[in-house]
């Protein structure tokens, strides 16, 4: 056999006899470490993926939360003229006054049915088609098409013509919902689908398992878990696209509240649904994460 | 040239070509170029070769996952078409349900199967007592070390009673003294058992250690370089790696193998 050549051109392999061998000089390229000491010390607190020790995990989360209330109340107590920003107090007696005015619990269920109801179609479509999709070659190749360019329509287009189809009650902002999500989940279910290894599959087929049967008792369940965190990652969109519609046309719901204490320039209202908003997205986010643990619990997350 | 054929073959393939297809930047590869080969009821046959020379091909047409493009396989003289419970399967890995506990594992070819609750039951405790996993039968897969999820797939993939075993490097990604542990209890299980067993390998020794007849295989295309039978006792055990007969045929198989690299 003639001698390999790598790609410097250099002789490798062991050389016939008489024939002399190239011979790479050493010499130690290292960064900047310190004399007597090999290799570089890393900071406890900044190491890739590494885990950190409880007491600062705990004191740094309690500093992220800290940090922006502070910082909310440092800008609330400053501002003035046409840039007011109601205090934490302020806010508080902001919700309150809705709450004393009958119309927030009101507000809060009309914008959570249609968020529940409207995002459950959506999931449930994007489970059956989406398993079908990440299963199914055929399936995925009717469907990927379609999907890809609706799912480049913002939902937020379809609002009018969704409210000029319609009209102005449930059922356009419902359908809002599920145009608005069911893309995204759709491809992201797909890919959790697809994510099944092959050879689980194929253990199965040889266990006697049909494709229905594959698709039930070996994709589905192998997925859930995937499924929860894709219905977990998407609801916030489906929120966006809910507020949109409600600004637009609504009797009651928290956007259309927003709206209302705009006209009435009560900012302090406008804070407090903000801050609902969020307390809802932690909430249902937590509840979401419990359900996997519950539903999944051999798939850490 | 071996005298007596009394026992009837229960796995025959003959001519088996298998092509992959090619695209623009990449040519086809022919996988295995017409491979001829037997096991008898009863027998454990090892397929030895090089990496790329198509032997986990050759197990899933047998196990009925990919389709020949050319040639004969059939199981007690009907044509494998499909996959199906009759020929079970183990691999190299990652092929537990990791949401099943070890019992529910073993018992999934018997649900696909309709076989009744109680007999089920019945059967899976037996697997669980063959295989020494007792202890484990309420764990999930994440739990077992990788020795024990393999036993966990073999006991899943008799469970079925199937008339062929077929084993994709089994013992592949385990370390090489549970290697060495998992390849008495697979012989240990054969002989309580008594099933056919095809089982594909790289590891010569590991092939000679087991088998009453070793199949080499080329690389590039596959096809068979040498059939070696292995006249060693069948109760097998540790000392019959310092046996001279041992030792020779593994050099035997291992120069067979080395003719056949390419680096």
């Amino acid at each position: 056999m003639p001698p390999l050549k790598d790609d410097t051109g250099t002789t490798t392999g062991a050389a016939p006899p008489g024939e002399r061998r190239t011979v790479i000089q050493w010499r130690r390229t290292l960064g900047a470490q310190r004399r007597g000491t090999r290799g570089r010390r890393q900071h406890a607190l900044l190491r890739v993926r590494d885990d950190i020790p409880a007491a600062w995990r705990i004191g740094l989360m309690a500093a992220g939360l800290a940090t922006p209330i502070l910082l909310w109340l440092l800008i609330s107590s400053g501002s003035s003229g046409d840039l007011i920003v109601p205090s934490p107090a302020e806010t508080w007696q902001g919700a309150m006054r809705l709450h004393d005015d009958g119309v927030l619990l009101g507000d809060f269920w009309a914008s959570s049915r249609r968020i529940l109801i409207g995002y459950t179609i959506s999931m449930a479509i994007a489970i059956v088609l989406g398993l079908g999709m990440g299963t199914f070659r055929s399936v995925e190749a009717f469907l990927e098409p379609p999907t890809g360019f609706m799912r480049y329509i913002p939902a937020t287009a379809l609002v009018p013509l969704m409210l000029f189809w319609l009209g102005i009650d449930e059922t356009p902002k419902i359908t809002l919902i599920v145009l608005g999500s069911v893309f995204f989940n759709l491809l992201m279910v797909a890919d959790v689908a697809r994510a099944v290894p092959r050879e689980i599959i194929n253990a199965s087929y040889t266990l006697g398992a049909g494709r229905l049967t594959v698709l039930r008792r070996v994709v589905l369940p192998h997925s859930l878990p995937g499924i929860i965190d894709v219905a977990r990652i998407n609801l916030a969109a489906a929120w966006s696209i809910l507020v949109v519609a409600e600004l637009l046309a609504a009797e009651e719901g928290l956007a259309f509240r927003i709206v209302r204490a705009q006209r009435f320039r009560q900012i302090d209202e406008m804070f407090a649904i903000l801050i609902i908003f969020g307390i809802i997205g932690v909430v249902s986010d937590l509840a979401l994460r419990a359900l996997r643990r519950r539903a999944a619990p051999w798939a850490r997350a | 040239m071996s005298l007596t054929i009394v026992r009837p073959e229960k796995l025959e393939i003959e001519g088996l070509v298998k092509t992959f297809p090619g695209s623009r930047r990449r040519p086809a590869v022919t996988a295995i170029d017409g491979i001829d080969l037997r096991v008898s009821a009863g027998e454990l046959v090892c397929i030895v070769g090089a990496s790329g020379c198509g032997k986990s091909t050759l197990l899933n047409v047998v196990g009925g996952l990919e389709p020949a493009d050319a040639g004969r396989v059939e199981i007690d003289g009907e044509a494998v078409v499909g996959p199906g419970a009759d020929r079970g399967m183990v691999f190299q890995g990652y092929s537990l349900f990791p949401w099943k506990t070890v019992a529910e594992n073993i018992a999934f070819g018997l649900e696909t199967a309709r076989v009744p609750r109680a007999e089920r039951r019945e059967r899976v405790d037996e697997l669980i007592a063959i295989m020494g996993l007792a202890a484990w039968a309420d764990r999930i897969p994440r739990e077992l070390s990788g020795g024990m999820r393999q036993r966990v797939a073999i006991a899943r993939a008799l469970a079925p009673r199937p008339d062929i075993l077929l084993l994709d490097e089994p013992f592949g990604a385990l370390d090489a003294q549970t290697k060495r542990v998992m390849r008495d209890f697979l012989l240990g299980v054969w002989r309580d058992i008594g099933t056919t067993i095809l089982m594909v390998t790289h590891d010569v020794e590991e092939a000679v250690y087991l088998a009453g007849r070793v199949y080499v295989l080329t690389s590039h295309p596959g096809r068979v370089a040498a059939e070696v039978p292995v006249p060693l006792p069948a109760d097998r055990g540790p000392a019959i790696t310092r046996d001279p007969l041992f030792l020779d045929l593994r050099d035997h198989v291992q120069d067979i193998l080395i003719d056949q690299v390419r680096v």
